[in-house]
């Protein structure tokens, strides 16, 4: 480039003349042309035929461009349903508004941290709603940069940031997901699928957690509905899940490049930040006429016994109530509320998830005096 | 609007099936210049407006540069432009940044200050939309180009849609013409023009955002030390994320404008098969290295002034060409790095380039190798957020953590390996072709089966509309 001088045409137009043309290969195209339509639609329709033979139906998948639309239905009195994937679930849109006397909108989201979605809430001066909060002590108090934080402030960001043709996309991303079975990320895209090869890592290796197959379906609402092949008992789907659950509620080792009782303490001052943060918006929400209740929906199996160990109801779930001022339901105080089981231990098939909303809606009335 | 998104596909249908429908040349180009401003401002409506102002400006300071008899007054006219475009650019792009550093050198004399920090939005694509309007001032007064007399024209010759955000940087010089008689729709170039747009989508939605970026990601995001082999694995799978996504959208905005009946030049002719740096900068990214060559180096003298001098040259081009890319530190020092990197080859072929051993293969795979190499680690500099992080990865991929960490998974140094193995090569096949006659040279059932696999593989990848890299810049 540097090295030799130009030539007059190329010290014009820093290349060939003006009358410059691409070349195109000479090749048959229009045969070429309808040849490989026939093959990717021959192909396409093979791949959906064998979705469908392994179960899979249309059904959308759940991002950040869905839940910004979600969020700009958020309407100053409205009744917000945050939290993780437990709230996802084990909520039905339908038995909410049949009790609480409106339809509430569902951004709790999987694997989320519930905090930014909280604190959003409550720096917009227009919101003074009811926020049912779902609380799963390892998202809920998951550190800054952790993939909990990062799902969650995603959303946020695309809430705060999608482009009218991001926002165009996922319309026209939905109406072929309402129609086109092979549309899961998760399991049958091309990462999904190399995801699942079973090639062994090397020793010592810290890679990331695996993550559960699709094992849902969602509606336009965010309205969440276990898949029925997961909710069959003793179903291999389930069992696989539950099996995924294990490391990721489990206690990660500390990191390599950081001594153990300086990670010990940033955590503790992490949790206590939260504790404060949160209380600070529940506080501002509170200020403006809003109101918040916490909840803790099922989970159950190892599942549970993990949880119980590694973020003990004391050190948690009851400071949370107490500093906050909040009132809370914790499902296993009430025996209606208790005896659910979560097929894959976290969390409830779409019928029980119908039964547990409409058991739940009087806890929710009492505790925000409705 | 990304190409990668269902909007796109829905957008890019509507204004070819009208485009090509519509008798009046005039119609067809006023069609253009709407759906370009509606692809603009479907990020960001207000930006269109600041994207026409400066176009209007330039028109306008165009024809004062076109009409000037003097050359002091026609310089007049031209610093006005240069200055009014690189002012945008600089409180956009450059604002908080110079800022950050001005409060930085104050700090060093003692006076603490803490300036507002601005919250500008950056335009999308204003480092290539300026450029584009710049080329057409620069053009006019360097006498090659005549002002145009229709405002409509320059317009879509600045925000023409496949080149608008992310390059290549068209030349007004180029393009304006194109805009005097109304192209015929030929099959062919059609045809051609919708295959280097799947090859294009492929680049980007397969091979870079699924099979490279995850683990280039994970590499440069991870906070502790590395072990050299990934280190080494994170960088490679940069080099080669970051060529599939900027040459998939070169290419994609070239077959986009083919099927308009357009013909915009090449930006990669297979870089990772360079021998030697100067020969990497007529490869890579060659519309912006054109326009740094013939608007700044030969300007300051090019290779007609001392040695000392041209190796200040080289790397005052190339600082620029750094800071082009982002307003950081790290961008300068990779442009640093290329300065240096030209300058020493010129020091080697003064001493080297007459010895029989300097053209033999072995010596020139050797010295695509050094290339390769040397323009990765380069690459950390572009990368990486912060020095913290670059010297990291510096020091995991030179062994400086032998016991550092494994984050890799085995089938991602697998997909890195054979990604780059295949780039690689394919590169090294065709380097002194042009892939039109690569692909001439394929039998039209190889050309068949090629187009239909990566065909489905963009609908089997299932792509999550990433944004390409370069819209940053």
């Amino acid at each position: 480039m540097f090295f030799r001088r130009p030539s007059r045409e190329e010290q014009i137009h820093g290349g060939p003349p003006l009358e410059f043309e691409r070349p195109i290969p000479p090749a048959p195209w229009r045969g070429i042309a309808v040849v490989i339509t026939i093959v990717l639609f021959v192909a396409t329709a093979l791949w959906e035929l064998y979705a469908r033979s392994m179960g899979y139906a249309p059904t959308l998948n759940d991002n950040d461009d869905l839940w910004a639309i979600t969020r700009r239905k958020v309407q100053p009195e409205s009744i917000v349903i945050i939290g993780d994937s437990r709230a996802w679930f084990d909520v039905d849109l339908d038995e909410f508004q049949k009790g609480l006397g409106k339809r509430p909108i569902q951004l709790a989201a999987p694997g989320s941290a519930t905090y930014p979605v909280l604190a959003d809430l409550a720096n917009d001066k227009n919101f003074h709603g009811t926020i049912i909060c779902s609380v799963v002590p390892h998202l809920f108090f998951a550190p800054p940069d952790t993939p909990p934080m990062e799902r969650a402030e995603k959303n946020m960001k695309r809430f705060h940031n999608q482009t009218p043709a991001q926002n165009a996309s996922e319309y026209l991303g939905m109406w072929l997901e309402e129609r086109v079975a092979f549309l899961k990320p998760d399991d049958l895209s091309l990462q999904g699928l190399l995801n699942q090869l079973p090639i062994p890592n090397r020793s010592g290796a810290l890679v990331p957690p695996t993550f559960p197959p699709y094992f849902q379906t969602e509606d336009p609402e965010r309205r969440a509905r276990m898949w029925e092949k997961c909710a069959e008992p003793g179903s291999e789907l389930a069992k696989k899940i539950q099996q995924v659950w294990i490391p990721l509620f489990s206690l990660p080792p500390p990191p390599s490049y950081i001594p153990k009782d300086v990670f010990m303490a940033k955590m503790k001052e992490g949790t206590e930040k939260r504790f404060a943060d949160t209380v600070d918006a529940v506080e501002k929400i509170r200020a403006r006429g809003g109101k918040i209740v916490f909840v803790r929906f099922p989970h159950s199996g190892a599942l549970k016994e993990i949880e119980d160990k590694i973020t003990p109801r004391q050190q948690t779930w009851e400071p949370l109530l107490q500093m906050a001022h909040a009132p809370g339901i914790y499902y296993s105080d009430f025996p209606e509320l208790s005896g659910f089981n979560c097929p894959e231990w976290s969390h409830l098939s779409a019928g029980d998830s119908v039964e547990f909303s409409k058991r739940l809606v009087p806890h929710l009335r009492a505790a925000l005096k409705m | 609007m990304l190409f990668n998104s269902l909007t796109f596909v829905v957008f890019y249908v509507v204004v070819v099936a009208l485009y090509w429908s519509l008798r009046g040349w005039e119609l067809r180009k006023n069609l253009l210049v709407v759906a370009s401003y509606i692809f603009y401002g479907a990020w960001n409506p207000p930006f269109a407006a600041l994207l026409f102002s400066t176009t209007a400006m330039d028109f306008w300071l165009g024809r004062q540069i076109g009409k000037a008899q003097e050359g002091r007054v026609k310089k007049r006219w031209l610093v006005a432009s240069i200055c009014m475009n690189l002012s945008m650019l600089g409180f956009f792009k450059y604002g908080n940044f110079l800022l950050q550093n001005f409060q930085w050198l104050l700090a060093r004399v003692g006076i603490i200050y803490q300036p507002p920090h601005l919250d500008i939005l950056l335009p999308v694509g204003i480092s290539f939309y300026t450029f584009h309007s710049l080329s057409y001032t620069l053009d006019i007064y360097r006498g090659v180009l005549k002002p145009t007399r229709s405002l409509r024209d320059f317009i879509l010759a600045v925000s023409f849609f496949p080149q608008l955000v992310a390059g290549p940087i068209v030349r007004a010089g180029d393009f304006l013409p194109q805009l005097e008689h109304p192209p015929r729709l030929k099959s062919n170039q059609f045809l051609w023009g919708l295959a280097l747009m799947t090859l294009g989508l492929f680049e980007k939605i397969v091979l870079a955002d699924t099979l490279l970026s995850g683990s280039a990601d994970r590499v440069f995001d991870y906070a502790g030390p590395l072990v050299a082999l990934d280190s080494w694995a994170g960088v490679i799978a940069f080099a080669g994320q970051i060529f599939f996504d900027f040459a998939g959208y070169s290419i994609t905005a070239i077959g986009a404008a083919l099927t308009l009946g357009f013909h915009l030049k090449d930006n990669f002719r297979f870089p990772y098969a360079a021998i030697g740096f100067s020969d990497f900068w007529r490869r890579w990214h060659i519309s912006l290295s054109t326009f740094l060559r013939d608007y700044l180096y030969i300007p300051l003298g090019g290779n007609q002034v001392r040695p000392f001098r041209m190796a200040l040259n080289l790397v005052i081009v190339m600082f620029l060409g750094g800071l082009w890319h982002g307003a950081a530190w790290t961008f300068v020092v990779w442009g640093l790095l290329h300065g240096s990197y030209l300058v020493i080859e010129r020091v080697f072929r003064i001493f080297f380039e007459d010895k029989t051993w300097a053209g033999h293969p072995i010596t020139r795979v050797i010295a695509g190798f050094v290339t390769y190499s040397a323009v990765c680690i380069a690459w950390v500099f572009f990368r990486a957020s912060d020095f913290t992080i670059a010297s990291r990865m510096l020091a995991g991929m030179f062994g400086g953590h032998p016991n550092g960490d494994m984050i890799l998974t085995t089938r991602e140094l697998l997909q890195i390996g054979i990604v780059t193995v295949g780039i690689i090569g394919l590169h090294w096949s065709m380097r002194d072709d042009s892939f039109e006659t690569t692909v001439m040279r394929l039998p039209a059932w190889a050309i068949t089966a090629i187009g239909a696999f990566m065909a489905f593989a963009i609908i089997f990848t299932q792509g999550t509309s990433n944004a390409f890299i370069y819209f940053q810049f």
